[in-house]
């Protein structure tokens, strides 16, 4: 059990600066995602807590301590690595077993273990084979495995379940959930999967080339995006966004955009005659004949439990979730309406929400 | 053949052109003395008649009943068994050493191929030298440490002779294991060693549980190439002892030589060049099973 903290985290491969004054800290027990996308860091923000990268600037803390300098065997650290690193020459269950067998645990008691995450991971049938001869899906179990056997002060999860398909991947989701409530370790896992960030965090950090954008739990992350940026990052379905200016509608303020104007929220501190991006999420918009945005549809896509309408407006493409059983002829005009609570707004310059 | 002949050739898809030159190669220097070998350990050179003779079986009768070829064997099992272990331990242990990226290591690296280029009879020469009982270096460092008694000449001496040998063995073929085990330890993989250190391996649990295993195929080539040379150690034991004292320094290589060289007993010199061609063969098949690996 630990905390962790990043304190003004810089990192530079040679002449190239990849990451630039991150800093956050994780509460003990607590579960964190880092999203972003590609190349952000994610993986080399992980790999300098486990002592597996230096770091060029900064400081890690592990439970109050500085370990900048601490080798990775000492910092009691478990990881599910983003390209699994297994061991090639030892079969599954020695792959799964090796933290234990060189921490000199009982024989019996390492085979308790590894029998029960075997188990839970679906490998007991592969326990006799060698990495090579594993679909990749079970080579990320048994890298997910070696992890779970382990009583780490944190867990570190590079893309753990990428692999997997849908079903396994629900699956393991709530296993690792259940895992954390169990031993309720530390825990920063990284995932590109909306849903697992969703229903698995307690705190999201949405990261963007380097740095970080926003910290939140995934309600506030996805009800109060921090910027454009995280409001394009988070939510399945991509986000509208209406470039307009504030205006005052009455007893508020509107934006006006090229495909309406948009009712926003008394609290957004929002000066009339300000360039302002409005970001509309798909599953918020309404149908309505009587609402302020106009647009002509372009395809309707079902997604088996309602679908999603492609729209042109004036301000480009524009998507909507609406009830599957509804029917739009191609090229028909479209209203929509939208709640100002749901209504997200940013400074067209700063791209900050206001 | 006009130019369009060997353009049409050098464009065509058949293997042969290319092949026919190597397979010419190994016909008339490997098959064709092989089975001359085969040919001649049936025969014997009549040294008054000048003339070979057929003999049967009668080489290989007298090989079985011969105290000298078991005794040479033996040497050369000696041999081959101490060479190969302490080269293999050193180079390992040399390699790992110098695999750390220290400053002058690149340099080392380089030094120590240089004594691969030595011709193995100069360097037996050498050691003849170093290990002169008057002005010999090593004689004059064993004295020195009081390992050896000044009135011992080593090479002349039944009980060190061998190692003596030995001495100029695994001096110029160590490297060798070196130059080997650190390209195989720089194409290892450094994803399974950080998950080890993550795993709270220690640097010597690293190196047991994945170094040597993921090694293996490279140390079963080293052992291979390594074990057949070894097998037919000549040129030190020719330069520096010539088998002696006694038979102490005997082995197969030089046996066969001698036999044929010297006695011109050449039907029996080839039974026993083919014996040991057998018995690498048969070794090296043994081996190369016992090294294949599922992973
Ligand atoms: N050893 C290295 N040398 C140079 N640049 C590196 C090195 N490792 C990573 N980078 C760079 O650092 C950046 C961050 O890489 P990182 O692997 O942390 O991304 P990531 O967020 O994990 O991406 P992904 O989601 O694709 O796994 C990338 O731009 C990458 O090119
Ligand atoms: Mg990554």
């Amino acid at each position: 059990m630990a905390t962790v903290e990043y304190q003004r985290i810089g990192k530079s491969f040679g002449s190239v600066t990849i990451m630039r004054d991150v800093s956050f800290k994780i509460d003990d027990h607590q579960f964190v995602v880092l999203l972003g996308p590609s190349g952000c860091g994610k993986t080399t923000l992980l790999r300098m807590t486990a002592g597996l990268e230096t770091v060029s600037e900064g400081e890690v803390l592990i439970d109050g301590k500085r370990v900048n300098d601490v080798h990775p065997r000492d910092r009691n650290i478990a990881m599910v690595f983003q390209n699994y690193a297994l061991y090639p020459t030892m079969k599954v269950y020695d792959n799964i077993a090796f933290s234990l067998e060189v921490a000199k645990l009982p024989a019996a008691e390492i085979a308790k273990r590894v029998d029960r995450a075997a188990e839970v991971l679906n490998l007991t049938a592969y326990l006799d084979r060698y990495p090579k001869e594993l679909s990749g899906g079970q080579r990320q179990r048994v890298a997910m495995g070696r992890a779970m056997v382990r009583e780490a002060a944190v867990f570190l999860f590079d893309e753990p379940l990428s692999n997997l398909d849908a079903k396994l991947r629900a699956h393991m989701r709530t296993e690792i959930r259940q895992l954390h409530n169990r031993l309720k370790t530390t825990t920063i896992y990284v995932t590109h999967d909306q849903i697992e960030a969703m229903t698995m965090a307690d705190r999201i950090v949405v990261m963007r080339a380097g740095k970080v954008e926003q910290i939140g739990s995934p309600d506030d992350v996805y009800d109060r995006p921090a910027s454009k940026y995280v409001a394009d990052f988070i939510g399945s379905s991509a986000i509208n966004f209406l470039p307009g200016t504030v205006v005052a509608a009455d007893g508020g303020a509107a934006v006006d955009t090229a495909t309406g104007q948009v009712r926003i929220d008394a609290a957004v501190a929002a000066q009339p005659g300000q360039k302002v991006v409005v970001g509309l999420r798909p599953t918020d918009l309404v149908v309505d004949a009587n609402g302020p945005l106009s647009a002509k549809t372009v395809l309707l896509e079902r997604l088996g439990h309602d679908a999603q309408l492609f729209c042109r407006g004036a301000d480009g493409s524009f998507v909507a979730i609406v009830d599957k059983a509804a029917r739009f002829p191609e090229g028909s005009d479209v209203r929509f309406a939208i709640p100002p609570s749901k209504v997200h707004v940013f400074d067209a310059q700063t791209e900050i929400r206001l | 053949m006009s130019v369009a002949q060997v353009k049409r050739i050098a464009i065509s898809d058949s293997p042969w052109p290319w092949l026919l030159p190597l397979i010419a190669l190994l016909i008339v220097f490997t098959v064709y003395p092989f089975f001359y070998n085969v040919w001649l350990s049936v025969h014997e050179f009549m040294p008054r008649t000048r003339s070979l003779k057929f003999v049967g079986v009668d080489n290989w009768v007298q090989l079985w009943n011969d105290a000298r070829f078991w005794g040479s064997l033996g040497v050369t099992f000696a041999y081959f068994a101490v060479a190969l272990v302490i080269e293999l331990a050193l180079g390992m242990a040399i390699a790992l050493l110098l695999d750390a990226e220290l400053p002058g290591f690149g340099a080392l690296r380089a030094v120590l191929s240089m004594t691969l280029v030595i011709p193995p009879a100069i360097a037996g020469m050498m050691f003849l030298l170093l290990q002169d009982p008057q002005f010999g270096v090593v004689t004059y460092l064993l004295n020195w440490l009081g390992l050896l008694d000044k009135s011992t000449p080593i090479l002349a001496t039944s009980s060190t002779a061998l190692a003596g040998v030995l001495l100029a063995e695994i001096w110029q073929w160590t490297p060798f294991m070196v130059l080997i085990f650190l390209a195989g330890l720089r194409s290892l993989p450094a994803e399974p060693f950080e998950a080890a250190m993550i795993d709270g391996a220690s640097s010597f649990q690293m190196f047991r549980r994945l170094t040597l295993p993921m090694m293996s195929r490279v140390i079963a080539v080293a052992v291979l190439l390594r074990g057949i040379d070894l097998f037919r150690v000549f040129d030190y034991v020719f330069t520096m002892t010539s088998g002696g004292p006694g038979t102490t320094t005997y082995t197969l290589s030089y046996y066969a030589w001698q036999q044929t060289f010297s006695f011109l007993k050449w039907g029996y010199g080839a039974t026993l060049s083919l014996t040991s061609l057998i018995i690498v063969m048969v070794l090296a098949e043994v081996f190369i099973r016992l090294a294949k690996v599922r992973w």
